[in-house]
């Protein structure tokens, strides 16, 4: 039987794909806040006096980028449960995994923008008796993150096409839709294409949204 | 208002300050000129703590920086620093580069804080740019800002880490004049430069530092006219062999 190509296929799917970016959405979101969250305290405490505090952090990144996000989201899902006996939500899971891969990421771009700023603006500020705390968050904070927009909206991209491996802990987000619907009608090629057509139009949306950002603190000065 | 006893500092193997008294009073302007490397912008950084003194004792304005009961970000507002670059906060509105000290550390209200800082920005000439970013301003410009910054919270005495040794020649002269301004107001500063000019003519005593200690000492048109030290005839030599 010769293929033919059903564009009939991508209007009966889109419902199902629909509902599956809704989760994808949630995940990518949710992950992303508090793996911003995570990382932030990451990349600070990498920047600290204290050695220990420093290599706490240090650790945490090492571990994360050193091992594969698929091999994390199964030991998470299906290993700890083991341990504390008590199983986990698979989209709680998602959540966590997204948010502690991403921050290990995002640690290394708040230390890099952070360190970027000259020292000059650390000393101006404690000069005029800021605390410590006071200099980081009213100067050396609002200037890194500015620096930080371009690096972060590639890393909110990968974490967005990350979600997909959390198909193998039965998340039912967008790729697990695609191959829950491909068992069924056994239309991959449509199937899969629309799939990867729907993130397309999520990461080129972050890469625009990141881009207005940007150009928009531009115009505001530095 | 400042007495520095013994002051000692290294870097590292580098012993930058080899030994340093200075007793500053309370409405006086001294100038500190040097060759480059020979410490003197170190011995202003040791003042409010921006560099750690490794021996000796400073007191500032009868708080003993040492001590570890002192709260060093009090003593920093008493002791404002302007920087030879400027170091503006380049995402902040010129008025808020000179009201957010009064606002967080003075705990001023915002009202308050902003009357102040566009009467001072008014006394540094640049009321006007108020509602500008630093980098809308010429170098001269920024450092009346960065003065006025200081300004703002009030202090006992003002550091002047080089203050014209970034600017273009032709913007000295109007950072010069709000310096000798506030000198006559009777501000107690303390002032790191190259300007011969102004030292020999605002300041109250001039200090000569070479190799990390004080090589001399006295009245600037004395010590001028009649310098004791070979270091500082020959440093006066390759100086003044340029105007």
């Amino acid at each position: 039987m010769a293929f033919a190509f059903d564009t009939s296929v991508f209007w009966d799917t889109f419902p199902m794909l629909m509902r599956g970016l809704k989760l994808t959405i949630e995940i990518t979101i949710g992950g992303l806040f508090f793996g911003f969250i995570l990382g932030s305290a990451a990349g600070l405490m990498k920047l600290s006096r204290n050695f220990f505090t420093r290599k706490i952090a240090g650790v945490y990144v090492e571990a994360i980028r050193g091992t594969p996000m698929l091999v994390q989201a199964m030991f998470l899902y299906y290993g700890v449960p083991m341990a504390l006996g008590m199983r986990i939500p698979p989209m709680t899971a998602g959540i966590i995994i997204i948010a502690v891969n991403s921050g290990a990421y995002i640690a290394e771009i708040v230390r890099g923008a952070v360190q970027s700023i000259h020292k000059g603006q650390f000393e101006a500020g404690r000069s005029i008796g800021l605390t410590n705390a006071q200099t980081m968050r009213f100067i050396i904070w609002p200037q890194a993150l500015k620096r930080m927009i371009p690096p972060l909206g590639n890393q909110f991209i990968i974490s967005l096409k990350d979600t997909s491996l959390l198909m193998v802990i039965g998340v039912g987000e967008l790729m697990r839709t695609g191959q829950e619907i491909t068992s069924v009608n056994f239309r991959a090629f449509e199937v899969y294409l629309a799939v990867a057509c729907v993130y397309l139009v999520m990461t080129l949306s972050i890469a625009f949204v990141m881009r207005r950002i940007e150009k928009k603190l531009n115009t505001s000065r530095r | 208002m400042i007495e520095i006893k013994n002051l000692h500092k290294s870097f590292g193997n580098l012993e930058v300050i080899k030994g340093i008294d200075l007793k500053v009073e309370s409405g006086e302007v001294v100038c500190i000129i040097g060759p480059s490397g020979s410490g003197k912008s170190t011995v202003l950084r040791c003042i409010n703590k921006l560099e750690e003194p490794t021996t000796g004792t400073i007191i500032v304005d009868g708080h003993d920086i040492m001590a570890s009961s002192t709260n060093i970000n009090e003593v920093r507002a008493e002791a404002g620093m302007v920087f030879q670059q400027f170091n503006l906060f380049p995402h902040m509105t010129i008025l808020e580069n000179v009201t957010l000290g009064p606002i967080k550390v003075r705990k001023m209200s915002k009202s308050d804080a902003d009357e102040l800082g566009l009467r001072l920005l008014d006394k540094v000439g640049l009321k006007n740019k108020a509602r500008n970013y630093p980098e809308q301003l010429s170098g001269g410009q920024k450092q009346r800002v960065a003065i006025a910054r200081s300004l703002a919270l009030q202090p006992k005495v003002i550091l002047f880490d080089e203050p014209t040794s970034a600017l273009d020649p032709e913007l000295v002269g109007e950072v010069l004049e709000v310096m000798q301004k506030l000198a006559k107001e009777g501000m107690t500063m303390i002032v790191v430069t190259h300007e011969m000019g102004f030292a020999k003519e605002v300041a109250d005593r001039l200090i000569f530092i070479d190799e990390g200690i004080i090589q001399e000492e006295g009245d600037p048109v004395e010590v001028f006219a009649n310098p004791k030290n070979p270091r500082l005839k020959d440093f006066l030599g390759k100086v003044v062999s340029h105007i």
